[in-house]
């Protein structure tokens, strides 16, 4: 899919995945892996969005998205990077690691806009209070769509924003540059964060010994391949 | 089923909706407490008020878990509770559903599922295994939120022990060992999978990253979370190798 048509399936699939991360229905679209597969889909090009989705998977695989705490909007931010790696079709070893420093800083811009939507529904609740300590249901009614629906905007913006810099950042950059190493970098850098998160959430009791046989499982698959 | 109910459910759905820093989800939680409570409103108008004003207070839980509060609250609300031990059911029922979820979903399921999706991709199988991944998740949370609301309607104030006996509680330690097993699996594998298809100098330079993010996050903890890591460790690359 190409042009305007897919531009806004790209969109429309971003907000779809932005409401996901913590508003509507939070099963699992927002991941990496899941937000590149049908990005890919969408721009005809599964086996390189799948690339770029597993090394940010493997980013987010570090991150436990827990009630307040500070994270990174991966799943909005993948689409960005998938648009990136788009720009350079049959390019993926070269330009990976391009597009997962872009998703990268997407994420962290994601992270950013969630953290001013939950201030902005914060303000919202605070000007409403005496109404919400009154029982006014219909206040309440108004206060959850307009947070909902402020996410569908951030959602939708987050995406534009993203995939039109994508546009800019793959006509900027020559193509004579040596890009492999830093790719190699990323799944590096990918391979840390993933292995870091689950050291971290390992804790104690018999969770690092299972850790510890699966990397085993997974050495034995690996080198038998 | 009790009129409402559905309604409810879907409501449920949405409950991060206004998420904020004063009230986290309370707000959710009363919208999604409005059609349960209706009953209420013809049987006792005063109760109801009460009610509702009570049901947008403060809360915070795993969202998949709030209709076991939902649904204990409403069951309290209608035997007559005091108002006092209504809130503090809802109250006492924050950190328990709060840690409980996250042990069970975020650090358990939901690595786990993904864990093992990107295992298959990179041991080759068809990129519809994600969907299948998905749609498996997204079922098992959908009957969650069911279960959870139904539970908590079922037991009203004494949600409490009919969490703890409930399969939940049972299987959160074991979704975390699954997730630290599929994990472990997941890594040499990804790691062969993605650097295989590189010369000899990417390959080294690719596991000497991975070393040195992975003693830099041990050692310095928080302040070395991955992103910036990452980002670093790209943009050092780009300068390095790229740009010269």
């Amino acid at each position: 899919m190409s042009g305007a048509g897919g531009v806004l399936a790209l969109l429309a699939w971003g907000t779809v995945i932005g409401l996901d991360l913590t508003t509507f229905p939070q099963v699992l679209l927002s991941r990496p892996l899941v937000a590149a597969t049908g990005a890919g889909l969408l721009l005809g090009d599964v086996a390189a969005a799948v690339q770029v989705g597993i090394v940010l998977e493997l980013f987010a695989l570090d991150v436990l998205p827990v009630g307040a705490s500070k994270y990174p909007d991966y799943g909005t931010a993948t689409i960005g990077a998938v648009a990136l790696l788009a720009q350079r079709p049959g390019e993926v070893t070269a330009w990976l690691g391009l597009a997962v420093g872009y998703g990268l800083a997407g994420a962290a811009v994601g992270g950013m806009s969630l953290r001013l939507l939950r201030l902005l529904n914060t303000r919202a609740a605070r000007r409403a209070s005496a109404g919400l300590a009154a029982g006014d249901q219909r206040l309440v009614r108004v206060l959850q769509w307009r947070g909902i629906l402020t996410d569908v905007a951030r959602g939708a913006i987050l995406t534009a924003l993203l995939v039109a810099g994508a546009s800019v950042l793959a006509a900027e950059i020559p193509d004579a540059l040596d890009l492999a190493p830093v790719s190699a970098v990323a799944v590096g850098a990918g391979l840390a964060a993933a292995a870091g998160g689950a050291y971290r959430s390992a804790g104690r009791g018999s969770r690092p010994r299972w850790l510890l046989v699966g990397l085993g499982a997974g050495l034995a698959l690996a080198l038998a391949r | 089923m009790r009129r409402g109910f559905w309604r409810s459910y879907c409501r449920l759905l949405v409950v991060q909706g206004s998420w904020n820093y004063e009230r986290m989800t309370g707000i959710g939680l009363g919208y999604a407490a409005e059609p349960l409570l209706a009953d209420l409103k013809t049987a006792d108008p005063a109760r109801h008020s009460e009610a509702q004003v009570r049901s947008v207070e403060y809360f915070n839980s795993h969202p998949y878990l709030a209709g076991l509060a939902l649904g204990a609250q409403v069951r309290a609300e209608d035997e007559g509770a005091p108002g006092e031990l209504v809130a503090r059911l809802r109250t006492a029922l924050t950190s328990p559903l709060g840690s409980l979820g996250d042990q069970f979903f975020w650090a358990g399921l939901v690595p786990a599922v993904m864990g093992a999706a990107v295992v298959a991709l990179a041991l080759g199988a068809p990129p519809p295994a994600v969907w299948i991944a998905v749609g498996g998740y997204a079922g098992f949370r959908l009957w969650t939120g069911f279960w959870a609301l139904r539970a908590g309607l079922a037991s009203g104030p004494q949600i409490g022990a009919a969490v703890g006996r409930s399969w939940l509680t049972r299987w959160a330690p074991r979704a975390g060992i699954a997730a630290g097993f599929i994990l472990g699996v997941m890594l040499p594998v990804t790691a062969g999978r993605l650097l295989g298809g590189f010369g000899q100098r990417e390959l080294l330079i690719g596991l000497l990253t991975a070393v040195v993010g992975l003693v830099g996050g041990i050692v310095l903890g928080p302040r070395l979370n991955s992103v910036r890591f990452g980002l670093v460790a790209i943009l050092g690359g780009l300068l390095f190798w790229g740009l010269r």
